[in-house]
């Protein structure tokens, strides 16, 4: 043990060494202490004492969103909150006293706010009140000097210009929340940071990166009482500092038609339902609306208390966007598609006719047709135009449910649409296999019966309707629902360029889609057809009504009145029409939940769209086929008045020849 | 050694105003360890110490396969509630090793390029899994314990010089190919404070002015103004020395830099008489950890160096590096003791 004793010994020079390197290093850490504390010591203590440096964010004004003809939906518009850092706060009572005083609010309310917001740094803002009138700020501006600690903040407040119109489709912003963070953070690979407002809905969710921008910095100097000096950049010290200027967000154009919006929606006013119309060569959706609706600006300013409880304790349900995120049994607008796949695999040629007595028979069950006493001898024009039922149930009994499910899926049905809007739903189309799945059961026939006319499983959004009767109007061609036209840079550069996308091409013969066509057409432009009285002028629809029920009911039932029902059991109204006729241009769907019947219900809301976009993109068109009806209508005006004056001259001859032949008679 | 503690345990609390609690609590877990690790036998460390190391390599590459993510580093490994940052202990492990290694090998001549190969292994192993996680500085620490133990174990002057040269023509590579863009930023930042996008550099400066606005008395305890500093994201870890000179100014410093040099002599006399070349070898390396560990963190907050996350010793917030401190003054006392056994 002596010898590594002395071993040890050997490195006492080494440890010398070691000793004089820390006694050195620590004199240079003591001599830099020396030169900041003592030397440059006042110049730092009055900075410390008089300034301090501090770093705002410069939040990026969010992206604009436009209407396909430039017409702005959102803007930007600053709001005012009153505001209180705690860390300047001087005099406190007296101070709070006062800005109590200027917001007429209680004083206690604000040191409730103030006891909340405890737990964070004393240098952050805590907001008092928000959204303040300018009388208020001037106020607090100009007492200022007398209020060390209290300031008005700008905030800029998104306003959607038309409200409660589009709303689902614009949706809204509000603050990330706490549990969104980490989620969304993954989701779009972007750094979001607690503070931020994002989209969390509808355009403003989609495109939410494109529309939020580059948030900037800037350092400022402030005094002691928080306020910005006027002489930036007066200390030495920050020279070199570099701020970092925002980047606007990108703009985006909507393919959506503002007054087409105001229309539908005004269209809906008092309804609950939703209306949906697109371009029938591009799938460009011109209108989207859903009622009942919700302001978005409320969201953007902050939401009250009371305003979010009236949307969530309203049944209907404002903030759910009907159009892609509820789907109904299409009900006959639905037998649309069963003809064609009956035409198709021939089991009916177009003009062969089948009796309809107004109830069909299978096995021990009875199937009835809307109109009890039948409607005759039918074929399929007819089927369409009369909506009749018993027709259907024939073809069911020969027509398999898979190949049905096949043409419907050809158009669309019983998937997602893939519009770029979120929650979308994709309806049902079942299937055999389906079945099996979901319910372990085989199919029925009856269940087919069902489903011909568009009843029991069978359900779509009004999207897919939509959709799928544009594909009928442009001879089979399935769209992919587009919202964007283009996104452009604040400086008009285009940073995205949309194009039509095709989903598929409808393989079935012109033969068919021509003769459903016809049907359609008959539907709304000949006397008898189901939606005959909702016609309109001068846009020529062709389209189909549909009924939906919303649960199954006795035969009793099924043929009381349907106004006479309790609300809730009422049937939901459908009506799908693309128009006009000749060349057709748009195919609008509305659904008008427990509105009762398709006719009466959502045609009008159709027809109103459909008029508002004629008139608006095709003037002469409209014009034309106005005059052409006129004077059709005219004609037939002429015609029976003729029969009319024929008919009172008959009969006056008929009663002249009694007379006469009382004449006769009493001579 | 425990007053040390002790001192340290009522100072470094005065800053931490929601955290001290927690602190406190880790100050009392990394006595307690101390003291547990103080009632160890020296011959002990010895005997073991390459099982420590094996272990703690094991544990380093566990961190790096399956630890948890912080910060845009893999640095701890999940255990229940509990996160272990193993890179801590993974520098005593070293000095452990190295301290056996150099007390076995030619114990009583000067060590060559030769004779530092093997000593160079057993440092760069865990360095290196260290600076994949990535950790930098710490790897770098442990790079620099290993020269200091190296120099005391009498390396030769001029091995000495052609490591420098070596060291020169690596950093230089380093800073091209192998540092991060964070990293590399850190060091742009310091030769130019004002130019950086990011703000790193106003961090620097609000420092500074913490530090100068200090002056000789300081302000008084709880009387920092320089309330910008909350915008630091690590004003009760890797900043705490500026706000240390804010409140008690260079006086305060002087006592605080007092103490460290007081706590360092301590370990280095104690290398220097104590009977066993190991526990001389392994003080030298205790010594090293708490020295580069103050006078790095000193140096980054008082401008001199670029920012690195290196705590100081017994004062920033962090319940790894206290209890590897504790560790480091159990052992120290266990030597201690051991020598009066004589």
């Amino acid at each position: 043990m002596f010898s590594e004793d002395d071993l040890v010994r050997q490195h006492k020079h080494r440890a010398d060494i070691i000793g004089n390197i820390i006694i050195f290093s620590f004199v240079i850490i003591l001599a830099r202490l020396w030169y900041l504390q003592i030397y440059r010591g006042d110049q730092f203590r009055l900075f410390s004492l008089e300034n301090s440096l501090r770093k705002e964010v410069i939040k990026a004004p969010r992206g604009m969103i436009y209407s396909r003809n430039n017409e702005m939906l959102i803007n930007n518009i600053p709001r005012f909150d009153a505001i209180v850092i705690p860390q300047y706060l001087k005099n406190k009572k007296a101070t709070l006293n006062k800005l109590a005083q200027i917001l007429s609010i209680d004083m206690d309310d604000i040191k409730k706010i103030l006891r909340k917001n405890r737990g964070q740094a004393r240098y952050r803002p805590i907001i008092i009140k928000k959204n303040i009138s300018l009388k208020e700020v001037a106020v607090i501006e100009t007492e200022n000097n007398k209020m060390p600690g209290v300031e008005v903040q700008t905030f800029i407040s998104r306003e959607y210009r038309d409200k409660e119109i589009g709303a689902h489709l614009l949706g809204y912003i509000s603050e990330i929340s706490q549990s969104q963070l980490p989620r969304y953070r993954k989701r779009d690979n972007f750094s979001y940071k607690l503070g931020d407002w994002i989209g969390q809905s509808g355009i403003e969710e989609k495109f939410d990166l494109y529309l939020r921008g580059e948030d900037g910095f800037e350092f400022v100097e402030v005094d002691a009482r928080g306020r910005r000096r006027r002489f930036v950049k007066s200390n030495a010290l920050f020279q070199g500092i570099e701020n970092k200027v925002s980047t606007p967000g990108n703009n985006i154009r909507l393919t959506v038609d503002r007054d087409l919006q105001i229309e539908a929606f005004k269209a809906l006013e008092g309804k609950t339902g939703s209306v949906v119309g697109v371009d029938v060569k591009t799938g460009e959706v011109l209108t989207m609306v859903s009622n009942p609706a919700f302001d978005p600006t409320q969201f953007s300013k902050g939401l009250t208390a009371e305003y979010w409880n009236e949307l969530r304790n309203n049944e209907l349900n404002p903030l759910r966007d009907r159009v892609i995120q509820e789907h109904y049994s299409p009900g006959s607008t639905f037998k649309t598609f069963t003809a064609i796949a009956a035409l198709e695999e021939k089991i009916v040629t177009a003009d062969e006719e089948m009796m309809c007595r107004g109830t069909f028979r299978l096995g021990r069950r009875i199937f009835h047709d809307w109109k009890k006493s039948g409607h005759g001898m039918t074929n399929v024009y007819k089927s369409l135009k009369r909506s009749v039922d018993v027709y259907y149930y024939n073809i069911a009994t020969k027509l398999d449910i898979d190949d049905l499910a096949k043409y419907a899926k050809m158009f669309g049905f019983g998937s997602k649409t893939g519009i770029t809007l979120s929650r979308e739903t994709k309806g049902l189309i079942p299937t055999r296999e389906w079945k099996r799945r979901a319910r372990g059961e085989e199919w029925q026939l009856g269940e087919t019966l069902s489903c011909v006319i568009g009843q029991s499983y069978i359900l779509a959004t009004p999207l897919q309707l939509a959709l799928s009767y544009a594909a009928i109007a442009n001879n089979g061609t399935l769209y992919k629902p587009m919202l964007v036209k283009e996104i452009f840079s604040n400086t008009g550069e285009i940073v995205k360029d949309f194009k039509p996308q095709k989903v598929g091409e409808i393989e079935v013969s012109e033969a068919s889609l021509k003769a459903v066509k016809k049907g359609l057409y008959q539907v709304v432009n000949e006397k008898g057809g189901t939606a005959w009285w909702y016609r309109g002028r001068g846009i020529q629809m062709a389209g189909k009504t549909g009924t939906s029920q919303v649960r199954s009911m006795t035969s009793k039932e099924l043929f009381a009145k349907c106004t006479d029902m309790p609300y809730k059991d009422r049937h939901h109204g459908i009506f799908v029409a693309y128009a006009p006729y000749d060349d057709p241009k748009i195919a609008v769907a509305a659904v008008i939940e427990h509105g009762c019947s398709g006719s009466s219900s959502a045609a009008p809301v159709v027809r109103d769209v459909i008029t508002k976009y004629m008139k608006k993109y095709h003037p002469n068109t409209y014009q034309k086929i106005y005059e052409k009806e006129k004077k059709a209508y005219l004609a037939e005006l002429r015609k029976q008045q003729r029969l009319k004056k024929q008919k009172e001259r008959e009969e006056a001859q008929a009663s002249e020849s009694t007379q006469s032949s009382g004449d006769q008679e009493s001579e | 050694m425990g007053i040390v503690n002790l001192y340290s345990a009522t100072h470094a609390s005065t800053y931490l105003s929601g955290l001290y609690k927690t602190q406190l609590l880790w100050y009392c877990l990394s006595c307690f360890v101390a003291v547990v690790v103080s009632l160890i036998q020296p011959k002990n460390f010895f005997r073991y110490s390459y099982f420590f190391y094996l272990f703690i390599v094991v544990l380093l590459i566990l961190v790096l396969v399956l630890g948890h993510e912080g910060m845009g580093a893999r640095r701890w490994l999940l255990l229940g509630p509990v996160r272990i940052q193993p890179s801590e202990i993974a520098k005593i492990a070293t000095i452990l090793v190295l301290g056996r290694w150099f007390a076995k090998v030619n114990p009583d001549r000067e060590m060559g390029l030769k004779e530092l190969i093997i000593p160079a292994i057993i440092a760069g192993v865990p360095t290196i899994l260290i600076v994949l996680e990535p950790d930098l500085g710490t790897g770098l620490l442990i790079l620099l314990i290993f020269l200091v133990m190296s120099f005391y174990r009498k390396l030769k002057w001029k091995t000495i010089g052609i490591l420098a040269l070596i060291g020169i023509i690596s950093g230089g590579v380093m800073y091209k190919f192998g540092l991060k863009e964070y990293q590399r930023r850190r060091i742009s930042t310091f030769l130019n404070p004002g130019k950086d996008a990011r703000g790193s550099g106003y961090n620097a400066i609000q420092s500074k002015i913490a530090i100068g606005s200090g002056q000789f008395l300081g302000k008084g305890f709880k009387q920092s103004t320089q309330a910008s500093l909350n915008y630091l994201p690590e004003n009760h870890t890797d900043f705490v020395f500026s706000i240390f000179n804010e409140e008690h100014g260079l006086l305060g410093s002087l006592f605080l830099i007092a103490l460290y040099v007081i706590l360092l002599f301590r370990y280095l006399i104690l290398a220097t008489t104590v009977p066993r070349i190991f526990d001389s070898i392994v003080m030298v390396g205790m010594m090293a950890l708490v020295f580069w560990h103050t006078i790095i963190n000193m140096s980054m907050v008082t401008g001199l160096m670029p920012i690195v996350g290196l705590p100081l010793p017994f004062m920033s917030y962090g319940g790894s590096s206290l209890l590897t401190f504790g560790i480091c003054n159990g052992i120290a006392t266990s030597i201690s003791n051991s020598r009066n056994l004589f």
